[in-house]
């Protein structure tokens, strides 16, 4: 029987209850639901009524393939708003095989309490002292539980920032080879995992049975096609494994899109010099490793292993976003320093986009200079000390926008706008102003061009087909974050007739139902309904779904395009 | 006659290095009524070496005729996500011109 596991961490008790009509949903529907409807939408984010919901997805554990993804929502401290964040790692399909569909962490401790770790087994959970952890970054944490519990347990924790409850702050997952390269980085949540005095969760699904498959056969059958049609495709197959998502670097920046300097210019004169192509030449001279899965049972393998000068170890999952956010939005073009930062930022648990806004506004006010990458990286090792500094860029851009008096500050619902300038690539900047998670490239980061019958000839400088895209995409994505997917799929998915299919097939064998694909897509339309009525009940209006304005007020070059969508406009892309 | 400024990408990278072909920031000199489709034979790659082609910033079908001062870029299958929707890779006919 499938299982809620409540956690009450002020009074370390935990109850394991029936998970009732929630066990048909799972990874952010789940999340997102019980948000809704458990938690007081005007509450404060860290305070006692705010719950921090752990949850595998629907293919959670099973043989799927890039099935492990973990969704953690709460109300977002960062944005005001309801928050899903969504990593890899290895605590989804090890909650899943002992069948608990969510952990919720609810309550609060004291604030000067001395913060506590949780180890979830099968069927208990331990609450223990985190002395030896707390004030320590998620390396160390994750090394020392590691060392005491065994290679094979899965574990997440917060750095430094979470323990501060910054809303910058993230949660970080070991990787297959115990780095802290993974992140529930988006929104603060690490802050909320904070405020309950959790150090660090790690999960030992010992004596675990295996997940139960109603129709074994079919999903094997279905399993076995999906793993197909993601290798044979170009993107999953050869040019994500080959680059990694910094593929993007040469191509965004050609498009006139790769946000430089604070969002003033669409390209980047050093772009070739923090490329894809640039960094698998310095990871293979190195001996890094260019390509490898965040979880196992992936075959997509856009992860890496990136190598200082001395061929030592310096970060993994190394993206795109973080490559854009600490190069060419602060004028840095040193890898080495670009990488630095990146491994900063996992160590003492925040949000590398949230920083590389933080950054970029911190150099629009003077505080450090525009490509000092050194003073960035100073900057950054400020927050796990606990300096003021790095409590003021540790909460955000919008944060740092107000301590320093800057009015140029790009955000969406105070959440940092990624890597894709809205001037140029209008149907991504109609997903920052109207998902309900704040400005978030992920949210819109799944196309099912067919099934949703996205046509036409979208051109990315102009407004029309792109309000129907955007909010089509939302929609999938949506779908895609339940079932425990990668996203990554989807550009598998956007390809092929059978693609959708294909993961229904696999739910449907999973669990004995026969959904069909438009079942799946109102699962995704749900999700949505939830999260926007969230945030009405939070006091979000229309006038929140807004870019900033200097968006509207400035050109963009080369393309020297504005951002011309009315407010009106804007709101019909959303699910209500 | 006139002159292009050239950059190829991922892929395509390898594939001209194999070839003794220059792939970043390389100006070439080009003919009247030289198209895109031109350019990728010159280089000996094979069209379906080729997702898509930027002419000055935007994706363009395979047949438009290059001009002097033109800054091109080939790009191979392989361009993640959504950005194929929304840079206008997916859904434009690249190869008819249509």
């Amino acid at each position: 029987m499938s299982k809620l596991l409540r956690i009450n961490t002020k009074e370390k008790t935990y109850t394991f209850e029936e998970a009732g009509e929630l066990a048909a949903l799972g990874g952010r529907a789940l999340t997102s639901k019980m948000i809704l409807d458990e938690v007081p939408a005007t509450c404060h984010p860290l305070s006692k009524s705010n719950k921090l919901v752990i949850a595998p997805g629907l293919l959670g554990g099973t043989p799927a393939f890039n099935s492990g993804r973990l969704s953690v929502g709460a109300k977002s401290p960062l944005t005001g708003g309801i928050k899903e964040s969504n990593a890899g790692g290895l605590v989804a399909q090890k909650l899943a095989k002992m069948d608990i569909k969510a952990v919720v962490l609810e309550d609060k401790p004291e604030i000067d309490d001395a913060f506590s770790m949780l180890v979830i087994k099968k069927d208990s959970v331990e609450f223990l002292p985190a002395d030896e952890y707390a004030g320590q970054g998620t390396n160390a944490t994750i090394n020392g539980l590691w060392d005491k519990y065994g290679k094979r347990t899965a574990v997440m924790c917060i750095g430094q920032a979470g323990e501060q409850r910054l809303t910058g702050a993230s949660i970080q997952l070991a990787d297959p080879k115990g780095h802290a390269g993974r992140a529930c980085g988006r929104g603060g949540l690490g802050a909320v995992m904070g405020s309950k005095k959790i150090k660090a969760i790690v999960v030992d699904d010992t004596s675990a049975d295996k997940v139960p498959v109603a129709d074994p056969e079919a999903f094997k059958e279905a399993n076995k096609k999906w793993g197909r049609l993601l290798k044979d495709h170009p993107v999953t197959g050869q040019g994500l494994p080959s680059f990694g998502t910094a593929i993007l670097v040469n191509i965004v920046n050609e498009a006139g899109a790769l946000p430089t300097k604070n969002f003033r210019e669409g390209r980047f004169e050093f772009a070739q010099d923090i490329s894809g192509e640039r960094m698998v030449e310095l990871i293979n001279e190195r001996g890094g490793v260019p390509t490898e899965g965040c979880h196992p049972g992936c075959v997509i393998r856009c992860s890496q292993v990136y190598h200082d000068k001395n061929g030592k170890y310096l970060t993994s999952g190394f993206e795109y976003e973080t490559i854009w956010g600490f190069g060419s939005n602060l004028l840095v073009k040193d890898y080495d320093e670009i990488a630095m930062m990146d491994a900063i930022c996992d160590d003492v648990g925040v949000d590398t986009i949230e920083m590389a806004g933080s950054l970029g506004v911190a150099m629009e006010g003077g505080l450090i200079q525009w490509g000092d990458g050194q003073a960035a990286i100073d900057l950054l090792n400020k927050i796990k000390t606990g300096d003021p500094l790095g409590k003021i860029i540790g909460n955000g851009a919008a944060f740092t926008g107000k301590a320093l008096g800057v009015d140029r500050v790009p955000v969406v619902k105070n959440q940092t706008i990624p890597a894709y300038d809205p001037r140029a690539v209008k149907g991504v900047g109609v997903t920052y102003a109207t998902s309900p998670m704040g400005a978030d490239h992920t949210a819109g980061y799944s196309v099912t061009a067919n099934i949703l019958k996205v046509g036409g000839d979208v051109n990315p400088l102009k407004k029309e087909n792109n309000i129907e895209l955007s909010k089509n995409l939302q929609i999938a994505t949506a779908a895609i974050d339940a079932a425990g997917l990668c996203l990554f799929v989807a550009f598998a998915v956007l390809d092929s007739d059978n693609g959708i299919q294909l993961i229904v097939d696999m739910i449907n064998a999973r669990y004995g139902l026969s959904l069909t694909p438009d079942d799946v897509i109102a699962l995704g339309k749900s999700i949505l309904e939830n999260e926007n009525e969230f945030n009405r009940r939070a006091g979000f209006t229309k006038k929140d779904d807004q870019l900033p304005s200097f968006f509207k007020d400035e050109r963009l070059p080369p393309h020297n395009t504005t951002w011309d969508f009315t407010e009106e406009e804007l709101q019909t892309a959303k699910v209500s | 006659m006139g002159t292009i400024l050239f950059n190829a990408f991922a892929s395509l990278q390898q594939k001209l290095k194999d070839k003794n072909q220059e792939f970043a920031n390389v100006t070439i000199q080009i003919p009247h009524d030289y198209t895109a489709a031109d350019l990728i034979k010159d280089m000996a790659l094979a069209p379906e070496d080729v997702e898509a082609v930027f002419i000055n910033g935007t994706v363009k079908p395979f047949d438009s005729i290059l001009h002097d001062g033109d800054r091109i870029a080939l790009v191979p299958p392989g361009t993640p996500g959504p950005y194929r929707v929304f840079l206008g890779m997916k859904n434009k006919n690249n190869r008819s011109g249509n």
